[in-house]
């Protein structure tokens, strides 16, 4: 069928159709990004008690919440959970995504750390053989564009630099972030969402974002709960009290 | 209203619920010729057939201050879809009718105002929700207020008890095989409890309860709320 | 087979039973527990069935934004008018792109469709990558459940089915299964040229396709292989991000009792320029297969349907029998609605009344479809298109005569108990001939009384006192 019957079709039944009752959708905020600038400082004010929040959905959903005074603990934190999983191979966003060079600072700790290039690669493949290294990485180290309070959640975008396999392929995720990140609910997320699309998206911008809610988990066998079936087994928060993104 | 099972079925509740109304100071009266409130023929799709018992009961209803029904699903029936099965004046009707009906424990606690009886029988009791009393109707709480101030019999609360028993009318006799599943269920959660005596407000649960506890040689027996108050006040 | 018999063989099955006696308790615990903790829910699912409703009445115009803003993005859109063009769209563009094996999310639209038999006939090897789906699929079975496919498995059976055929031996355990499945499976994402998904959603504002998983195979289905096919029910569409946020907040709760599910995975376009990752090609194909016509007919409620699966859980009948009975794609509640929908209302003549009306899978419905209302109507259609066999319209239509008259009322009553008289035992009816045997085979049926309370309210009208002054 063409777009034109498709359409003439949907439109011929909505007009034959008496609605069941009087219904309006969401109401959405005209300049969605003034509404999260301003809800980004309330939001700053109260940090304190969202991430009291947070952490407790996060480890709710099998997460595990670390915090850290300043970025470089930061780094020494990831050591430590890498060691903590036996983790030799690390792989991270590229250092202006991440908001620091951490690779580095991993790397002068003895463990192999390849950061992630700052776009897309030329040849298919260089891709492909960048994406077998990410595949035989035991731990990914991401930022997080939000940290939701309301349901323990990570929201990641993916673009230049941010690779979505980072947070995917490797068993272990661990992610950085500052308060920078923290909003309390599905509901203010969405005022985050609604801004993000608003206009053209920048030129970093790429095409998925994902919400992360704890590792991989199935119960499809007898149900019983099993984790890392695709994704990662293990989900770590590294929250740094000190704020370091831009 | 006496509801058709209850009329051919358990008479002897309806003659209960007269006499305890009366102990209570209400004045009953029975508009003669009552036959069904219809549900039957409405649940199987008839839904014009349905329409014209409808509007012959509701009719002789008419002049009830208050409608008095032992079946939750007979009440549902009065106050949720007989204002949509008849139309113009007979609608109008309906509309008031459906607000002056109520089953009986819904009677008894929010009309009357009492829910403190003495109980008929001794031992342990244990309710069933019945679809449409507790979904239809939305009353859960007016029969486990009576049950749990009965003298003389203690409330022991049924794990499930929001769960179909498996009647569903027509469907008890269409599907057999898989109403008497959930029926087995059921009376299983029902013989866990412990308790003598099952009470439910509606007629058809009863029978499809009534007639699995029976047939299964069970000590426990299946009872109208009515059947487990006692008359006397 | 009937649908009585095949209901009848489930309830034979005693493994059956006790895993649909397991899974359905769990989820209904979870799902209370979920709600429960969670005040605002009610207040949501009455918004989230407002926004359907809003955005059905003017479909049209939400369905013609989707597509811009999808293809503004790099997207390609192609509208299947029903089964058969949808197997063609999505086998094409697999062939197109030269793909020997595409890696599949958990869809229910592509079952319905029955696609994995056409990319199998056109050489292109289907693998489904979500565990439950994937182990139906190793056993050539269909799903059970909507969101727990193979919940009638045991893990020995699975460790078996691993055995056969994969040739990997492992012991009985989830764990170890799982690790299996996760090795197996990593493979073909790697490998694979094309990934099948459905959509929970889909953004019309923004050109958001919007997949709910708990495995992560929906972000590897959608980030590896070169291209990416999304078919999706054109009723799926829903306008901006902020009414998506409604429908997460609730639909992970009602499906498993989760806030959300572990992956909520936005996919705008395809790969964008500065990108390492993603495919080459998005491919969104809208499905109408019988659902625009409901617009204006009478399931156009069930339209409003999340998939969630929650009614299933509470139905007293699917608890019984599972969902291979039902014998349609869809099982359970809602899926005799939406069965009617894709095949017609005949197709439901014996599923219509695979329900007692008890309305828990209403109370469930995260968007409050009124699927008891919808099944009685499924009835009346049956009984006016006359699909309802004569005999029982003629019992139906006797009742409805006796009903409406005192004197032949009152004459059935005689008849019954004359009728009776031989087969009392006990004070009831313990055993009775054709057609009430199909309740005493099983249940006694209480006998016609000897006095109906009709008959004696003449003497309890006499017994009453002087009429007192309480309420009449």
């Amino acid at each position: 069928m063409t777009r034109q019957e498709f359409l003439a079709r949907i439109r011929s039944e909505v007009r034959r159709s008496p609605g069941r009752f009087a219904a309006s959708v969401s109401e959405r905020p005209a300049r969605p990004g003034l509404v999260a600038e301003t809800l980004r400082r309330e939001l700053s004010e109260r940090w304190p008690e969202t991430l009291e929040r947070f952490r407790r959905e996060f480890e709710r959903v099998g997460g595990a919440f670390h915090r850290v005074a300043t970025i470089d603990d930061a780094a020494g934190e990831v050591r430590r959970i890498a060691a903590a999983h036996g983790a030799r191979r690390i792989v991270t966003w590229h250092p202006e995504a991440l908001g620091a060079d951490l690779g580095s600072a991993l790397a002068a700790g003895g463990l192999a750390v390849e950061a992630m290039p700052p776009g897309a690669l030329g040849a298919g493949g260089e891709r492909s053989a960048l994406r077998a290294r990410i595949a035989e990485g035991d731990l990914g180290v991401t930022g997080a564009d939000l940290a939701i309070a309301e349901t323990g959640t990570l929201v990641l975008v993916s673009g230049a630099g941010r690779p979505r396999s980072t947070a995917l392929l490797p068993p272990c995720h661990v992610a950085v972030l500052d308060r920078g990140a923290l909003v309390e609910s599905l509901q203010q997320a969405g005022i985050f969402l609604e801004a993000w699309h608003d206009g053209e998206p920048a030129a970093w911008r790429g095409a998925a974002i994902h919400f992360v809610t704890g590792p991989s988990r199935t119960a499809d066998i007898e149900l019983t709960l099993t984790r890392g079936v695709h994704g990662p087994r293990d989900v770590h928060a590294v929250f740094v009290e000190t704020p370091f993104r831009g | 209203m006496v509801t058709c099972l209850g009329d051919v079925f358990f008479p002897e509740t309806g003659v209960r619920i007269v006499r305890l109304l009366r102990r209570l100071g209400v004045h009953v009266d029975f508009p003669r010729g009552q036959t069904c409130c219809g549900l039957p023929l409405f649940n199987s799709g008839y839904r014009a057939e349905a329409a014209a018992v409808a509007a012959r009961t509701a009719a002789l209803l008419r002049d009830a201050e208050h409608v008095v029904v032992p079946s939750g699903s007979c009440a549902w029936m009065v106050k949720h879809e007989y204002p949509g099965l008849l139309a113009g004046d007979a609608g109008r009707a309906a509309r008031d009718l459906a607000a002056r009906t109520y089953e009986l424990s819904q009677f008894l606690v929010s009309v009357v105002g009492r829910t403190r009886f003495r109980s008929a029988i001794r031992g342990r009791l244990t309710y069933h929700d019945s679809c449409h009393l507790l979904r239809g109707l939305g009353e859960s709480r007016a029969p486990r207020a009576i049950l749990g101030d009965l003298e003389g019999a203690r409330l022991v609360e049924l794990p499930g008890a929001d769960e179909c028993c498996g009647f569903g009318g027509s469907f008890s006799v269409r599907l057999p095989e898989v109403s008497t599943a959930i029926l087995d269920a059921k009376l299983a959660r029902v013989e866990a409890t412990g308790a003598d005596c099952v009470v439910a407000c509606d007629a058809g649960c009863l029978m499809q309860m009534a007639g699995g506890l029976r047939r299964r040689g069970s000590r426990v027996r299946a009872a109208h709320l009515a059947d487990v108050i006692e008359d006397g006040a | 087979m009937t649908f009585r018999e095949r209901a009848a063989t489930a309830l034979r099955d005693t493994h059956l039973q006790e895993a649909l006696t397991i899974a359905t308790t769990r989820f209904i615990d979870l799902r209370r527990r979920a709600f429960g903790e969670f005040p605002e829910g009610d207040a949501l699912r009455d918004r989230a069935r407002e926004i359907k409703e809003a955005t059905l009445q003017r479909l049209d115009h939400w369905v013609e934004r989707l597509v811009e803003r999808v293809e503004a993005r790099g997207g390609r859109v192609h509208y299947a008018s029903g089964a058969a063009e949808a197997r063609e769209i999505v086998v094409d563009i697999a062939r197109r792109a030269g793909a020997r094996m595409a890696v599949k999310t958990k869809s229910m639209a592509t079952e319905e469709v029955e696609l994995n038999d056409a990319l199998e006939r056109a050489g292109i090897a289907p693998v489904e990558t979500d565990l439950g789906e994937y182990i139906i699929q190793l056993a050539h079975e269909k799903p059970s459940h909507i969101i727990a496919p193979a919940i009638h498995k045991t893990k020995g059976q699975v460790a078996e089915l691993f055995a056969r055929e994969l040739g990997r031996q492992v012991a009985a355990d989830p764990e170890a299964l799982t690790r299996i499945a996760r090795e197996e499976l990593r493979e073909k994402f790697l490998k694979a040229d094309v990934g099948i998904t459905g959509a929970n959603f889909a953004v019309a504002e923004t050109g958001t396709i919007v997949l709910v998983t708990n495995e992560g195979n929906g972000r590897m289905a959608t980030s590896l292989p070169r291209v990416h096919i999304a078919l999706m029910g054109v009723e799926k569409v829903i306008p901006s991000m902020t009414d998506l946020m409604v429908f997460l907040a609730i639909l992970a709760r009602s499906a498993t009792g989760q806030k959300l599910s572990a992956y909520t995975t936005l996919i705008q376009g395809p790969r964008r320029p500065g990108e390492l990752e993603g495919p080459d090609e998005l491919h969104l194909v809208l499905l109408d297969n019988g659902r625009i016509r409901q617009l204006a007919g009478p399931l156009r409620g069930a339209l409003d349907c999340l998939r969630c699966g929650a009614c299933l859980n509470v139905c007293p009948v699917y608890r019984q029998i599972g969902g291979h009975a039902y014998g349609y794609t869809y099982p359970g509640p809602i899926g005799i609605l939406l069965t009617a929908m894709l095949h017609g209302e005949g197709a439901v003549k014996e599923l219509a009344h695979a329900s007692s009306l008890c309305g828990a899978c209403a109370d469930a419905c995260p968007v409050r479809i009124d699927i008891p209302r919808m099944l009685i109507d499924l009835r009346g259609a049956g009984v006016s298109a006359r699909t309802a066999p004569p005999a029982e319209r003629l019992v139906f239509r006797t009742l409805a005569r006796i009903l409406r008259s005192p004197a032949l009322y009152r004459l059935s009553i005689r008849l019954g108990r004359l009728a009776q008289r031989p087969f009392v035992r006990d004070g009831a009816l313990p055993s009775l001939p054709l057609p009430f045997r199909a309740w005493t085979s099983t249940r006694d049926l209480p006998p016609v009384a000897a006095r109906t309370f009709s008959e004696r309210w003449a003497e309890l009208e006499r017994e009453a006192a002087p009429p007192p002054t309480g309420p009449r």
